[in-house]
């Protein structure tokens, strides 16, 4: 099988971004959510695009987000994701989780000799 | 769950991922359009908004893969295209695909054959609920044989804790008169908790009671469900209704189920249909010396055999010591009912499966040595493969999955096989093996298939890929296009084809040991003619012929009256005919010490006049007997060669005196000497044997039930109407049954011997047939890989004749090797034939010789005829090649 150990450490948070971006923006295309990411990371972040889809592959599968065909702002045919229930319940318990790692991180990267 | 959701997710994507798979593209392409219309919006041309929309995606067919590796199972996937890939190289290869198919087929095909006669006859439960605790109890004389059970022991054996019930049956013959032909039947006298102990109730009224399993007991009978559809038209009204057995009327009152078959079904050819009390007499539980029965017990719920069988040696040693006179030397054995019945032909069925797994091997060598081949020739597209990054588990992966789809082809082709190979079995396997009519192909043995074709697959396909999976990136490119076998391929190929040799050698040199002893046997002289003798038995009923004269008068009649009948040349009639069981009888000789045993042995019968021509016995010296032997007049007897020989040290014998009773006599005379006979059949040896005139037997516990008749010419059993007539005219309501030729029981009784002979010979020309298809293959693809090196030895002036010695001989030494292997182990092995052998020595050199002589001419055949290719090259072709 072909190593894919980078991007998979990307995936993960290129999951709870997705699901985030559906959450915030509503039902949206794979163009849409990859725009919409780079837009909120300040274009820092300059995403391979293709990766995109073997994540939305998976939130599918995991029953997280939903697809439906629809069309886009430009009159293209285009599939639209949307969160479902239980990816809602999902990106909540994700958001908290990745502010509590966050935020023990964070403590670490404190410079050194800093009590409390 | 959403562990499991995600599961069902992929695998509905699994099997719709062609749409997926469409869909996605669409869904991209309006992705890569959308960028690219932001990219013109920027000012960019057309072709470089596609360039920077194609890159930001990854490139399409990347994001693609990406995708389908995330949809559905990546191994599924990987195993399905590695079995399209697979089916697509054996398209390629044909002549390679069709050998390896047919080889494996043959050998999968024989032994799902084979394992669906063991599965009926050794492996699956008994037909009865919970077989498996059923246990059938004998009786040994110490150091003797297995024999019957005495009825008087049966009820301290039901004394066993872990028993349930212990039950007894004999099988009485009977016949079964009234409303219509009289008909001849082995019924099954039993013990009223019979049906109990097998838990088989009849489906029609009810088992026997206590009451009815007693001497004063009324008359009563349970029938078969076929012959109460046969003979009473299935009419419920059956029950209560009185039939005549034995000339006694029986009440009929119960029906067995369908299908239902006795415990002495098993081993018979004889259909039982008729269930009586056992209702043993007074005289017969007083007397724990006659052993008249066998016993079948049920185990209780928790009881082991284990216990069952310490329970019951005490119980019988017990008796040993409270009965000396009678039991003293008599212990009780026992064994699961399920082994018991096929005691006899475990042996054969085991050297059976070993035969046909043999053939097994021998055909996964082939494929072995042929997968080998291939995968050296194939070791530049392996190397290519990990050039371009496979990783070395996937490499053995599409190559195993090459075998797998290989085996499994096989498998299906070798399922058709057995099927055929199972129906010809049936039709000629001898009645006497046990549950022949329960043998189908169901879906254990296809199980059985395909398990064992997986197996296969793995295991012989593992060592070839294994092999080819050593290539290197390097080598492809360094060998510079041709590849030759490395000296350790072609150490394994040689030992395999040396293994494939032998067993081949091993197989021929059993087969031909046992169509020797067949041969042998055909050939042993019997001493009288088999020839269109009829015979049949006329079981008189005692009831209506109480005595001696009586039985011989009925005799009398129906000789008078089947002689006048056009086509009968002789007619004879005796207590039993040869082949059809005997009396062995002690008595002294007037004028010699007895010897050291205690009596003379010999053979007695009781005969007709007309018996010695009927079978044409010829006489030596001294006279025949003749109808003036009767009741009244001198007691004689003729005797037999070895009579003289054994007995009388060589002398004549005619005058002598002999008496069964004691040394004051009464005497008998010899009046005449015969021909030896081996009365039970080739295999018996010749004992001394003693005519007494039929007339004069009434003094002997004889009875006349035997009749043979002698026809002119033409199929013996055309005579039968006109003969059943004759004798229905004397007794219209005396059966008559086991109606045989003696040439027919001669048939029945080497039955056996003929189908394990039989088989032996089909499986050894099987594996003859492998190994030389096998040794042609691995030449000819030898050939095939040196092509390139033929066309330049020819092209700088070798002979043809060299090249072909060349690659001739380095087969040939193997062929030699293989073959010599195979005999000396095959000398080692051939004592485990002994048994099934007749006359003829394990280490037989005559076999030995033909079987290595057939082989290796085999064998170079092939390997001959495989490098004429290489003859006919034509150099120019040759040093293009590849």
């Amino acid at each position: 099988m072909p190593p894919r150990d980078k991007t998979d450490v990307l995936q993960g948070t290129l999951a709870l971004m997705v699901l985030k971006t559906l959450d915030a923006m509503g039902p949206l295309h794979g163009y849409g959510i990859a725009r919409r990411i780079e837009q909120m990371s300040g274009d820092a972040l300059q995403m391979n695009q293709g990766t995109l889809y073997p994540a939305l592959v998976k939130l599918e599968q995991q029953g997280w987000i939903r697809a439906k065909w629809g069309v886009s702002e430009n009159n293209r045919k285009a599939k639209f994701y949307a969160l479902t229930p239980r990816g809602e319940r999902q990106l909540a318990a994700e958001a908290d989780r990745w502010g509590r790692v966050a935020a023990i991180v964070g403590r670490f990267l404190k410079p050194a000799g800093d009590p409390s | 769950m959403s562990r499991l959701a995600s599961l069902w997710a992929r695998l509905r994507e699994q099997l719709t991922r062609g749409r997926a798979d469409r869909e996605f593209r669409e869904e991209l392409r309006a992705h890569v359009a959308e960028l690219r219309d932001e990219h013109l919006r920027r000012g960019m041309t057309p072709a470089d908004a596609h360039r920077a929309a194609m890159l930001a995606i990854g490139g399409f067919e990347q994001a693609r893969e990406l995708v389908n590796d995330r949809r559905g199972f990546l191994v599924l996937d990987h195993l399905w295209r590695d079995a399209r890939h697979a089916l697509r190289m054996l398209r390629k290869s044909p002549g390679f695909s069709a050998v390896a198919v047919v080889t494996l087929a043959l050998g999968i095909g024989a032994n799902a054959a084979i394992f669906s006669f063991i599965d009926a006859v050794m492996l699956r439960p008994l037909p009865y609920p919970e077989a498996d605790r059923l246990i059938a109890i004998w009786e040994i004389e110490r150091g003797g044989e297995r024999g019957a059970v005495a009825p008087a022991n049966l009820a301290d054996y039901a004394r066993v804790g872990a028993f349930e019930h212990v039950a007894g049956y004999s099988t009485p013959s009977l016949s079964l008169t009234g409303g219509g032909e009289p008909e001849g039947h082995i019924g099954e006298a039993v013990t009223w908790n019979y049906f109990t102990v097998l838990r088989v109730p009849p489906a029609l009224g009810r088992a026997f009671t206590r009451e009815e399993d007693s001497p004063a007991g009324r008359p009563v009978v349970i029938i078969s469900d076929a012959l109460w559809t046969r003979r009473f038209g299935a009419d419920p009204a059956i029950l209560g209704r009185a039939v005549d057995i034995d000339g006694v009327p029986h009440d009929v009152i119960g029906v067995m189920p369908p299908g239902f078959r006795g415990v002495s079904q098993f081993g018979s050819s004889v259909e039982r249909h008729l269930w009586l009390p056992a209702a043993f007499p007074a005289e017969l539980l007083a007397n724990r010396g006659d052993h008249e029965i066998r016993a079948v017990a049920r185990l209780r719920d928790g009881a082991t055999v284990e216990g069952a069988r310490a329970e019951l040696t005490a119980i019988s040693e017990g008796l040993a010591q409270a009965f000396p006179e009678t039991n003293a030397k008599v212990l009780a054995q026992m064994q699961p009912l399920a082994g018991d019945v096929v005691r006899d032909v475990r042996r054969s069925l085991i050297v059976l499966m070993l035969t046909v797994g043999l053939i097994l091997a021998i055909a996964c060598v082939n494929v072995a040595n042929l997968l080998i081949a291939r995968g050296v020739g194939r070791r530049r597209e392996i190397a290519v493969r990990y050039a371009l990054g496979a990783t070395r588990a996937r490499v053995y992966t599409a190559l195993l999955t090459e075998s797998a789809v290989l085996a499994l082809l096989a498998g299906a082709a070798g399922l058709c096989l057995a099927l055929w190979i199972q129906g010809v079995l049936v039709r000629v396997a001898p009645a006497s093996l046990p549950r022949l009519s329960e043998v189908t192909l169901d879906a254990r043995a296809v199980a059985f298939t395909f398990g064992l074709s997986l197996a296969i697959a793995m295991i012989f396909g593992g060592l070839p890929a294994w092999q080819a999976g050593q290539a290197r990136p390097v080598d492809a490119m360094a060998s510079g296009g041709r590849i030759v076998a490395g000296s350790r391929v072609m150490r394994w190929r040689n030992g395999l084809m040396i293994g494939q040799l032998a067993l081949s050698a091993l197989l021929l040199v059993g087969a031909g040991l046992m169509i020797r002893s067949l041969v042998r046997l055909n050939s042993v002289d019997l001493g009288f003619d088999t020839a269109g003798v009829l015979t049949m038995r006329i079981g008189l009923p005692m009831a209506k012929y109480p005595t001696g004269d009586a039985r011989l008068a009925f005799f009398e009649q129906v000789e008078a009256r089947l002689t006048a009948l056009p086509g009968v040349s002789g007619v004879g009639y005796a207590n039993a005919f040869p082949l059809r069981g005997g009396w062995s009888s002690g008595f002294g000789i007037d004028g010699l010490p007895l010897p050291a045993e205690g009596v003379y042995e010999a053979d007695f019968q009781a005969v007709s006049p007309g018996y010695f021509k009927t079978l044409g016995i010829p006489l030596i010296r001294g006279r025949h007997l003749t109808p003036a032997d009767i009741k009244t007049s001198m007691a004689v007897a003729v005797v037999s060669e070895q009579f003289e020989r054994q007995l009388l040290g060589g002398r004549n014998a005619v005058g002598t005196r002999f008496s069964r009773v004691g040394p004051d006599g009464p005497f008998i005379t010899v009046v005449g000497v015969v021909r030896d006979v081996r009365r039970d059949g080739r295999t018996a040896t010749v004992e001394p044997q003693v005519y007494l005139p039929a007339a004069q037997t009434g003094m002997y516990p004889v009875r006349l039930a035997d009749l043979a008749v002698r026809s002119t010419g033409g199929n013996a059993h055309d005579l039968m109407p006109a003969i059943r007539a004759a004798i229905w005219s004397v007794d219209r309501d005396q059966p008559i049954t086991n109606i045989r030729t003696l040439d027919e029981i001669l048939a029945i009784s080497s039955a056996e011997r003929r189908f394990q002979t039989l088989l032996f010979a089909i499986f050894a020309g099987l594996a003859l047939l492998l190994a030389s298809i096998g040794t042609y293959g691995v030449v000819a693809y030898l050939v095939s890989q040196r092509t390139a090196e033929i066309g330049v030895r020819l092209a700088l002036g070798a002979s043809r004749g060299r090249i072909y010695r060349a690659l001739v001989a380095p087969t040939a030494l193997l062929v030699v090797a293989g073959t010599l292997a195979g005999v000396v182990a095959a000398r080692w092995l051939a004592a485990l034939l002994d048994t099934m052998l007749f006359e003829v020595p394990p280490g037989d050199p005559a076999t030995y010789a033909a079987a290595a002589g057939t082989l290796l001419a085999v064998a170079l055949v092939a390997c001959v005829l495989a490098v004429r290719r290489a003859a006919r090259i034509d150099p120019t072709t040759a040093l293009r090649y590849e």
